[in-house]
């Protein structure tokens, strides 16, 4: 470890570097404060960047995301720390934040770097590659994703052999093993907290099969098939490789379920899934597409229309939940499950199952602040102390709260949660400015 | 002329290669005259791409850029961006849709697409050869705001703006301000009422000194645009006889929070104004706020069964309002729950068509649930029918959640559970000619890039204007609107496009038609050597063009469509 710890001021610290996290950002450093952007993981664009095309509007995904992670890597107030950590923060007093920053190594100097992937032909180690939802696998010494930001090289350590044969390859010599973790102390007079949401494990509800019946899918797994930047060229089925011809959807599968520990609704995924389905009926015009729905939660601006058009485009919507799934030697999946206007059981047959994961909070938000300072709701989403009036405010006076931290909640709802959470951050630092 | 153009094709990651050849494109069109260089690109939008192409730009001393992507809509600014960073003039670059235009319209037809995909670059190039470097118009911008409307959403947006140095006028047509909430009792997710929450904001704003309040206020015109809106205002008396006084002001920037009106049921529509039974859900409210004693009491008569109709007003896939609003499922169980608490011995049945609590306000659901509600869930088709005969009122109908049985029910009241519908009064939207969208409320530029803004430079939209949204929505769309209106003007100065119409005076005899043609009233009639001719206002003009062709002596050209780039650019897709 460096023992060296370097002391950074900024004007605001902004946890977490999705979509929210960098709409706040922007705003901040567009109204001329200077913003520390961290995120953990090797990219901007959070879980966004990762989404093939985006409800209701079908735009493409990339398209939005990669432009505005452009836009904020390149913004002169803005300071960005990929693969880094905020440990703690501590509030000694009113525009008076400390927090301890660890940034890991990636063993590449990213500014060398020049993404020409000949560590990754060279590298000899296969694993699950995370950004493809384990659909394929990827080298130890790999570009995180195409439009990944930064788009550099990176080592993973934990699977790394230390074989050297990317060091021999790289012709910039930009990979250095010696590289170690650094420690900031950031002085900031704002936090913003947009550490986002985990998806649902589905693992959690054994009767769904998932991961033991290898046609059942997530629908971030399917996002990705659907992707520009899919994994293979078409839609396929893990078991197989098959195409699907007959595509199931299973909502509220870690939602609305307080059996599972999560009562409450997660607010995207009905609109994803008819998405999805309205995608699959582009890709694969002679796949039957089936939603199992207890209800459909189409309410934003456009969004029931595009329920109706999803029907009309032939999507199939049955209203049951699913009780379980059953594998069968081919590969094939049957369903039980009461068909509600019909007061029936029932069973169904399809090829490939997807699980509309739900939205889980992300408790390490709670984590950084000494003795649960900030605290959480019953559902360890970051509590807002008044919703109606000031919806980013937090426990701690010039703590905010952006996007899916607080609750789940669309792009477009994100977004401007990170415009109102920026807004009443400028607020407060002009409040307790020394006049 | 220009003879070192770099053409860029975006695959758009799949969008466009699958089904636009774009090697094909590449190759037919990298031996053109004037291109010095083509090159395919997997996301042309991507920050790896946009540091190439600067990088291009200085290495092949480029003196023109092309990309061949999606609609300018999405990208134009991006990649004029990415050529002011190669330190070429941004308005030479030439931009060309091969998304929307080819690949996405001709997906059925991939050598088609292909073929209108190189005609389309061609013609890019074509003007690009011609492009003048151009430079954007400067002037001074006006630094207070105005908010028109004073309801939950206006007050949070000005509260915003102030803290933010900004001199607001706050402008409300009503003579009191909180809109709709400063009626409201107790509120869903919140321990506090309507009422006490504007008071708070409300008391919370008059700390702020540089926010002026105008109650019983109307806007009645604007002119100008952004940075220099001139808004006359319209006090409206108090009482009869007291004077009307009007007044201007020039802003900025302006944040439209005018709100939503409660959809009105039309007569019979669930049988409302047929029975005394049947009341709207902003009546039920008014009915449990102010109800008092421990019996609720409507039109002398005790109330025990209440029957909720849902998706009045809302989800008529082939009706007026095809969309959801939202708040209204939540808003109806709230109300619901809040009757059974106060009152005892209710029974309250939901009517709904799938209930929409989402996020945490499912646990209201739950609580309803497991307080005895019973829910009871119709389809479009099969709308229930509520009949009255003397004072029974009876509602039959088809329910899916019992198997389509055919139910009958009596209820002592009927509420209809009624949505949020745009402003009947649209002079706010008229004087900014905003544009609506097909659910008729103000529409943004884009929902995830630009959620606030409208195509009228300056102005934003917050809270339910926008559509139909809750309070703590409607907040944060409100601080989303002000930080935007604030960093539209903030620098002080401002630039506006210079792709704008002009006129040629000696030809111009003032006829009135471009004026007439003109959609955003930026043609005006002035005397120039001693003679009436058209003039256009540069910071209003959009250059869209529609003046041009109306023109009888063909005295107006658009600034960067001159006839000699439309020629070539025509030339080539034939």
């Amino acid at each position: 470890m460096n023992e060296e710890k370097k002391i950074i001021h900024y004007d605001a610290l902004v946890v977490g570097g999705g979509i929210a996290g960098g709409e706040a950002a922007l705003n901040l450093a567009n109204s001329g404060y200077r913003v520390l952007l961290v995120e953990k993981e090797r990219s901007l664009g959070g879980k966004m960047i990762l989404l093939s095309k985006v409800f209701p509007t079908l735009d493409c995904s990339a398209c939005i995301t990669t432009p505005k992670v452009s836009e904020i890597a390149r913004h002169k107030n803005i300071t960005i720390f990929t693969e880094s950590e905020v440990t703690t923060i501590d509030k000694r007093s009113e525009n008076d934040f400390v927090a301890q920053i660890t940034k890991k190594p990636r063993y590449v100097h990213v500014e060398d770097c020049t993404a020409c992937q000949l560590c990754e032909q060279a590298c000899p180690v296969s694993v699950r590659d995370e950004y493809q939802q384990g659909l394929i696998g990827r080298k130890a010494a790999f570009i995180p994703f195409s439009i990944a930001n930064p788009k550099a090289a990176a080592i993973d350590i934990e699977n790394c052999t230390l074989c050297g044969a990317c060091e021999k390859v790289c012709p910039t010599h930009c990979i250095d093993f010696t590289m170690q973790p650094e420690q900031f102390e950031l002085h900031a007079r704002t936090v913003v907290m947009a550490t986002g949401f985990n998806l649902f494990d589905p693992l959690e509800i054994p009767r769904y099969g998932y991961g033991q019946h290898k046609n059942v899918i997530t629908s971030m797994q399917m996002e990705r098939e659907i992707a520009p930047t899919r994994p293979f060229n078409t839609i396929l089925r893990p078991g197989d490789g098959k195409v699907p011809d007959k595509i199931a959807y299973v909502l509220c599968a870690g939602s609305r379920d307080a059996s599972v520990g999560n009562p409450i609704c997660s607010q995207i995924c009905c609109m994803y899934s008819i998405k999805q389905a309205q995608l699959l009926m582009g890709a694969l015009p002679m796949a039957d597409v089936t939603i199992y729905y207890i209800n459909i939660r189409s309410f934003g601006k456009g969004f029931e229309e595009f329920y109706q058009q999803a029907k009309g485009m032939g999507v199939s919507f049955v209203k049951g939940k699913i009780g379980t799934i059953k594998e069968k030697e081919n590969g094939n999946l049957i369903l039980r499950y009461e068909d509600i206007s019909e007061g029936v059981v029932k069973e169904a047959e399809h090829d490939m199952v997807v699980l509309s994961v739900g939205v889980k909070s992300n408790p390490d938000a709670g984590k950084i602040f000494p003795q649960g300072a900030l605290k959480l709701d019953p559902h360890r989403f970051v509590a807002q102390t008044d919703l109606m009036g000031s919806p980013a405010k937090t426990s701690i006076d010039g703590v905010f709260v952006a996007g899916t931290a607080s609750a789940p909640m669309d792009i477009p709802d994100s977004i401007l949660s990170a415009g109102s959470a920026s807004s009443e951050a400028i607020s407060y630092i002009k409040q307790h400015q020394e006049a | 002329m220009k003879e070192r153009i770099g053409v860029y094709i975006c695959h758009c990651g799949g969008n466009i290669s699958d089904y636009v050849d774009v090697e094909k494109v590449r190759q037919a069109v990298e031996h053109e005259t004037g291109v010095a260089m083509a090159r395919t690109t997997v996301f042309a939008c991507s920050d790896a791409n946009q540091n190439d192409m600067v990088e291009d730009i200085r290495t092949h001393n480029l003196d023109g850029v092309i990309v061949a992507s999606c609609s300018p809509k999405l990208h134009l600014t991006t990649f004029r961006n990415v050529t002011e960073r190669g330190e070429l003039n941004k308005y030479t670059y030439v931009h060309t849709n091969i998304r929307e235009q080819a690949s996405w319209a001709h997906s059925d037809d991939k050598e088609g697409a292909t073929d209108k995909a190189i005609r389309l670059v061609k013609a890019a190039i074509a003007k690009s050869r011609y492009a003048e470097p151009l430079h954007p118009n400067l002037f001074e911008a006006e630094k207070t705001i105005a908010v028109i409307g004073a309801g939950i959403a206006g007050m949070k947006a000005a509260a915003s703006l102030a803290d933010k140095q900004t001199e607001v006028l706050l402008i409300e047509k009503e003579h009191r301000v909180g809109g709709h909430t400063a009626t409201w009792g107790p509120l869903a997710m919140s321990e506090e009422s309507g009422s006490a929450l504007t008071e708070r904001i409300y008391n919370d704003l008059l700390r702020r000194e540089n926010v002026t309040i105008m109650n019983g206020t109307e806007v009645i015109s604007s002119k100008g645009s952004i940075g220099n809106f001139t808004l006359k205002v319209r006090k409206r008396p108090l009482k009869e006889g007291d004077p009307v006084e009007t007044a201007e002001f020039t802003v900025g920037s302006v944040v439209v929070a005018t709100g939503f009106d409660s959809y009105q049921p039309k007569e019979g529509e669930f049988g409302f104004a047929q029975s005394d039974n049947v009341i709207t859900l902003p009546d039920f409210r008014h009915l449990i706020d102010h109800a008092e004693g421990k019996e609720l009491i409507y039109n002398g008569k005790k109330i025990r069964n209440i029957a909720y109709i849902y998706c009045v007003g809302s989800r008529q896939t082939n009706g007026e309002n095809s969309y959801c609003s939202r708040f209204c499922c939540t808003s109806a169980i709230h109300a619901s729950i809040l009757a059974k608490k106060r009152f005892g011995k209710i029974n309250n049945y939901h009517l709904n068509r799938g209930i929409r609590t989402y996020g945490k306000q499912e646990l209201l659901y739950a609580e309803s649930l497991a307080l005895g509600d019973l829910y009871l869930q119709w389809a479009e088709e099969t709308p229930p029918a509520v009949v009255t005969e003397g004072k029974k009122t009876t509602i039959t109908l088809r329910d899916i959640l019992s198997a389509n049985r055919d139910l009958e029910l009596e209820a002592d009241l009927v509420v209809l559970v009624t949505g949020m519908v745009p402003r009947a009064d649209n002079k706010v939207g008229t004087l900014f000619k905003l544009p609506k969208g097909r659910d008729r409320f103000f529409n943004e530029v884009h929902m995830k890039l630009r959620p606030v803004e409208t195509v009228i430079d300056g102005v934003t939209i917050a809270g339910s204007c926008q559509g139909p949204k809750n309070i703590s929505e409607s907040v944060n769309s409100a601080l989303s609107a002000a930080t935007k209106s604030y960093s539209l003007i903030s620098k002080g100065t401002l630039e506006t496009e210079p792709i704008v119409a002009e006129v040629n005076s000696d030809l111009c005899s003032w006829c009135g038609k471009c004026a007439e043609a003109c959609p955003f009233d930026a043609i005006l009639q002035q005397e120039v050597g001693g003679k009436m001719v058209a003039v256009v206002n540069n910071s209003v003009c959009k250059g869209c063009g529609m003046c041009a062709p109306v023109c009888p002596p063909d005295a107006i050209n658009l600034i960067n469509y001159s006839s000699e780039e439309i020629m070539s650019m025509i030339d080539a897709l034939a």
